[in-house]
């Protein structure tokens, strides 16, 4: 999260679109004016791209579809049916995101390199449609009775201030976007899609919305730069170097933030203007060739654009001491009033998780098979066996992760099989994982707030939740701030801990949380996981380390080759025959009957 | 023909090993046990050079081996049969026996390395021509290991060669490497979860227990030594 | 029946044209499948490889006249068998200095970030090549001048144009010898360990880094050679490798990602979709047919003819 306030966003905002009118009122040369104009609708592409890939991670390499399909729809709504622009451009609003919802459906299912060459493909799909429609260059009609009523205007100037105009309505958007929900979750997906999923975020619609916003930004770009340009033809509207553009300016500048995509257009546009115009004749394609070393040089030397890199150097990117105002409040409730809020009715007894015949097989391996075990509500339930056993992979079933072939999974009544993770974290039953999944460049405070945003609408309580969850892990209130990739594993397994917490389920799935700590920090974790379940969080533990099992739980269940071979109290089945074979083999036991040899 | 001393790795963000001491002597063949997340795996990527470590020292034959570069390593005669097996799915049995001898190509000729293979591991040369992706797990196993033998090396490193397989398999599959020590007289570091048959085997051993030597003998010592069961199952 | 005559010499004549075409457009796919396969790299900048070599091909041949000599025969098709090798060295030297900083071992278990950088990466790449051919070599269309693309042979009712055929023979023929190459050779062999399992492959004593370096400029030659054969049957300018990077890739996909020899089947099947999408589609969308096919193959099966279904994570 940025740390300086909305109001001190708002005014740099509006300090720049000063700046911008200033610069734009002093130039009279009419080139000049035309390449300001060009810097801010490329902007506003990069922002567009932002929106999507910036923030979510879903790298588009396709976002000429949108800026051409609104280029297109308010030239032809223009030259067809004489709509005016005011009207052409929200038109092409719409198309943008009509297209955004038609593509993204598909495409979202794809992963990695086949979802950046699936975008890549619908541009230049629609180049050769548009061609082969005839559209191979259309100029724009000059209205000469009433050009103002069709955003024709003789000073280039207007121009500069329609395109001002729109860069900073979406410059707003994205501000808000970054600051809300949408945005954490989205920066969540991107850091760790699965821990988000787990974590109740319905990664599909988040991802979807963040396309739809950006297509209609872009489809706006789209609509300005054919005013602009006055002549419309498919390359220069669907063309890749569009969505080359539209990449390479925010990542120059500075991916994931609103501010990144204004520092590249301001830099490269007028770079490779400029070189085009004066060498363009004997280096045509200089243009491109600018676009191509600057991306090549920023994977290599800032792979996140300028924009970071200055800010790292320049101060450190989270300020400890600064903290928002609705933190104070929240520190208000005291802990004990915190920990009465979660107590769960002890079912005393009760299964609060059955599981019945589970099965799941990869191939011709059953990693699951056929598990049939009641988890009693309030109880610390340890699943151990030997490695490869099928423990975690039991785990992603329950967990929604993976689907059971056969078999049903119930939690409180209801039927888990089938369900998304995040439905199933909706439900009340949070997860940790084996190797921790955290958000690596999200401070503590925010990794626990997106495990919040599950149980409340509410941003607000969402951070108390948050709040109160990290007290509960006894996570102390400076580290709040710290960013998750700088803790120790001790306090990234509490971080864990306090975000499958915040939007206080009924039971917890711990994968191996005790792993590679030292004495003292298993202790500690042991303690705070025997408060939790004292509060009323049913547990159900992975766990290597035995001799911290036979402390912590109530009842163990023994999983080898995927089937359960023995359940029971810890202490008798770590005695029991069968387990001490399925951990140490078969002449183990031999020996221990037989130990003359 | 192995030193390693205090070793520390740390791996997946986790303090792996701390400070472990092994030798390996000519001839022998030596475990390393322990429960899951003890570090064993990573103790046999550190030696391949997968992993680096933080400090300490690795000597094989007198030369410090964390100075050779990893692909450098096999050509000294170190054979790393993986985690899980690792084939070559989409070549065939004698491909895959192929690149195990790739290491050895400075050192002597590969047809001499074939007919002892294929000796030890009948069942594969019935299937030589097939793609090693259709072999069953104990196929798959058995293949990994002659795998590692194709390079004729002077130490042969078995990662839990037993995982996923079924205790039938397991024991053909131990049968073998017991075959293997008795004809081919190599040294070689197992690593497994399944003590008794890692330690029945063993002329020395090794118990780790979450990044630490916790125990270290002779094969008669740790036999009859409930430490071991105490690491595992904590009672 | 007459009636059906035109429709099926038609057909047949697509069905014939696709397979010349086919031939090209599939060892295309194979010099891409073949870093794909190897170094889980998408290079987005292949098509201006093969765009390298159709001009390496014209200049041996027609700018700088070097192959004069072997006449207008001969001189076309050494030309593009040439452009392999010049583009190879290019292209290894392209991944010592750049590529191999965001690609390699490393990075075939990495994360997103560490995918998305390639991409990235090689899109800078496919930019300067394009661009930069075009100031080098101007935006006017050439194309290697032969007297067999204006002959056809005549098999029945269908014409196969003699330059098209000239290269389907040239085309499946190296394909059969990278075939050859990857079963029968060490260095085959040791490239289709690395693709199958990189970290076995590094247990093995294979040098994954420098097998890297060599399948990216093998990679890149294959497409220039088959670049030069086309060469000789299309015209080219400097942006022409955008056009083909979606056919390649298609061709790619088809085959299976991670199937070097399927690659060469999947082009050939793009060649073919391509050639009798005429039978019902205008020319102009021709490309749009081999679009609609690829994202039909990402969607339903992804793994195309001859690949795993399992991403290697």
């Amino acid at each position: 999260m940025r740390r300086s306030g909305l109001g001190g966003q708002y005014l740099a905002i509006a300090a720049f679109a000063a700046v911008c009118l200033l610069v734009g009122w002093l130039v009279h040369n009419s080139y000049y004016q035309l390449i300001i104009t060009l810097v801010l609708i490329w902007a506003t592409a990069g922002v567009s791209w932002n929106m999507l890939s910036g923030y979510s991670g879903m790298i588009s390499f396709g976002h000429a579809a949108f800026f051409g399909l609104g280029g297109y729809a308010m030239t032809i709504a223009f030259v067809q049916f004489d709509i005016t622009p005011w009207i052409g451009i929200p038109l092409g609003v719409l198309v943008g995101m009509v297209a955004a919802i038609v593509i993204g459906l598909p495409t979202f299912r794809l992963r990695g390199h086949y979802f950046a060459l699936s975008m890549l493909a619908y541009p230049l799909a629609m180049l050769y449609v548009f061609e082969w429609l005839g559209y191979q260059e259309v100029s724009l009609p000059m209205k000469r009775e009433a050009p103002a009523l069709y955003a024709q205007f003789s000073d280039p100037r207007a121009y500069i201030a329609l395109a001002l105009l729109l860069l900073v309505v979406c410059m707003i958007v994205s501000l808000h976007v970054e600051r809300s929900r949408f945005g954490m979750s989205l920066t969540a997906i991107k850091q760790n899609e699965p821990a988000a999923s787990a974590a109740g975020i319905d990664a599909w619609r988040w991802k979807m919305l963040a396309l739809i916003v950006s297509a209609g930004m872009a489809a706006a770009a789209g609509g300005l730069y054919a005013i602009v340009l006055l002549v419309v033809t498919p390359q220069t509207m669907f063309g890749a170097l569009v969505s080359a553009q539209a990449l390479i300016i925010p990542m120059f500048g500075g991916i994931g933030v609103f501010w990144g995509p204004v520092i590249g257009a301001a830099i490269l546009v007028p770079l490779a203007e400029t070189l085009n115009a004066q060498l363009g004749n004997i280096l045509p394609g200089i243009q491109g060739v600018v676009y191509g070393l600057a991306i090549i040089f920023i994977t290599l030397l800032a792979p996140e654009g300028i924009y970071w890199s200055v800010r790292d150097r320049f101060g450190s990117r989270r300020a400890a001491g600064a903290s928002k105002p609705s933190i104070a409040r929240a520190a208000a409730i005291p802990a004990a009033a915190a920990a009465q809020q979660f107590k769960h009715p002890a079912a005393g007894g009760e299964a609060l998780l059955s599981l019945n015949s589970v099965s799941r097989a990869f191939g011709g391996l059953r990693a699951v098979d056929d598990v049939t075990v009641a988890i009693k509500a309030g109880t610390i339930h340890g699943i151990i066996g030997p490695n490869g056993a099928g423990k975690t992979t039991l785990f992603n079933v329950i967990n929604g992760f993976l689907r059971a072939d056969t078999g049903s999974t119930t939690f409180a009544g209801s039927e888990l099989v089938g369900r998304k993770p995040h439905e199933i974290c909706r439900h009340g039953i949070g997860r940790t994982f084996q190797v921790v999944r955290a958000f690596p460049r999200m401070t503590v405070l925010e990794n626990v707030i997106v495990g919040a945003y599950v149980g409340t609408a509410s941003n607000v309580e969402a951070e108390r939740l948050a709040m109160s969850a990290r007290e509960r892990v006894g996570m102390a209130n400076e580290q709040a701030h710290a960013i998750a990739g700088t803790l120790t594993t001790k306090q990234l397994r509490l971080m864990e801990l306090a975000r499958a917490l915040a939007p206080r389920p009924r039971l917890l799935l711990l994968d191996e949380t005790l792993a590679g700590l030292s004495h003292d920090a298993l202790e500690d974790i042991v303690a705070i996981i025997r408060q939790v379940n004292r509060d009323g969080v049913t547990i159900v533990i992975i766990e290597h380390t035995m001799q911290a099992m036979m402390k912590l739980a109530d009842h163990f269940s023994v999983l080898d080759h995927g089937k359960l071979i023995a359940g029971g109290p810890p202490a008798s089945v770590v005695k029991d025959a069968v387990v001490i074979e399925a951990y140490l083999g078969r002449k183990w036991m031999q020996r221990a009957k037989d130990p003359v040899a | 023909m192995l030193k390693i001393r205090s070793l520390d790795v740390a791996y997946g963000g986790l303090k792996a090993l701390s400070d472990v001491s092994l030798d390996v002597e000519e001839g022998q063949l030596v475990a390393v046990v322990g429960p899951n997340g003890a570090g064993k795996t990573t103790l046999f990527k550190t030696i391949s050079g997968v992993v680096t470590p933080v400090s300490g020292e690795i000597v094989y034959k007198g030369k410090n081996l964390l100075a050779v570069a990893p692909y450098e390593r096999a050509k000294l005669g170190i054979a790393h049969v993986p985690e899980g097996r690792q084939v070559f799915a989409s070549m065939t049995v004698m491909e895959n026996l192929e690149m195990g001898a790739y290491a050895r190509r400075d050192r002597q000729r590969r047809s001499d390395v074939l007919p002892s293979i294929i000796e030890t591991f009948p069942i594969l040369a019935e299937r030589r021509h097939q793609l090693a992706g259709t072999l069953s797990g104990g196929e798959q196993q058995m293949l990994a290991i002659a795998r590692g033998l194709a390079s004729a090396p002077d130490l042969l490193m078995l990662d839990e060669p037993s995982m996923g397989l079924a205790p039938t398999i397991v024991d053909t599959v131990f049968d073998r490497i017991e075959y293997i020590r008795r004809t081919h007289g190599l040294t070689i570091l197992l690593v497994e979860q399944r003590v008794a048959e890692a330690l029945e085997l063993c002329d020395r051993g090794y118990v780790l227990e979450t990044g630490r030597t916790i125990l270290s003998g002779s094969h008669d010592v740790l036999m009859s030594n409930t430490e071991v069961q105490r690491a595992y199952l904590g009672s | 029946m007459e009636a059906l005559k035109w429709p099926i010499i038609d057909f047949l004549q697509a069905l014939s044209t696709g397979l010349l075409v086919g031939g090209t457009y599939g060892l295309m796919c194979v010099g891409l499948g073949i870093i794909f396969g190897v170094m889980r790299v998408v290079n987005f900048a292949q098509g201006d490889f093969m765009m390298l070599g159709m001009y390496v091909a014209y200049y041996l041949v027609t700018g700088f006249g070097v192959l004069a000599f072997l006449g207008p025969y001969a001189g076309p098709v050494v030309g593009a068998i040439l452009a392999g090798p010049i583009v190879f060295v290019f292209g290894w030297l392209l991944h010592r200095f750049l590529i191999s900083r965001v690609t390699g071992a490393r990075v075939v278990s990495a994360d997103a970030e560490g995918h998305y950088m390639q991409l990235i990466m090689t899109l800078g790449v496919a930019l300067v090549l394009s661009n930069g051919g075009l100031i080098l070599f101007g935006s006017l269309p050439l194309s290697v001048q032969t007297p067999l693309s204006r002959e056809s042979w005549e098999i029945g009712p269908v014409f196969l144009n003699q330059a098209r055929t000239v290269a389907f023979v040239l085309a499946a023929a190296f394909a059969v010898g990278l075939y050859l190459f990857l079963t029968r050779s060490d260095l085959g062999k040791t490239m289709r360990a690395a693709a199958d399992n990189p970290i076995a492959a590094a247990y093995m004593g294979i040098n994954v880094d420098r097998l890297h370096r060599f399948a990216f400029g093998l990679g890149v030659g294959i497409t220039a050679i088959a670049g030069g054969l086309i060469a000789s049957s299309q015209s080219f300018q400097p942006y022409i490798g955008f056009d083909f990077v979606i056919v390649m890739y298609a061709g790619v996909v088809l085959g299976g990602m991670g199937s070097i020899l399927g690659a060469f089947w999947g082009g050939l099947t793009i060649g073919l979709v391509q050639q009798m999408s005429t039978l019902i589609l205008p020319y102009q969308l021709q490309n749009t047919a081999i679009f609609v096919v690829f994202l039909l193959i990402i969607f339903l099966r992804p793994q195309g003819m001859f690949g795993r279904v399992a991403e290697r994570t």
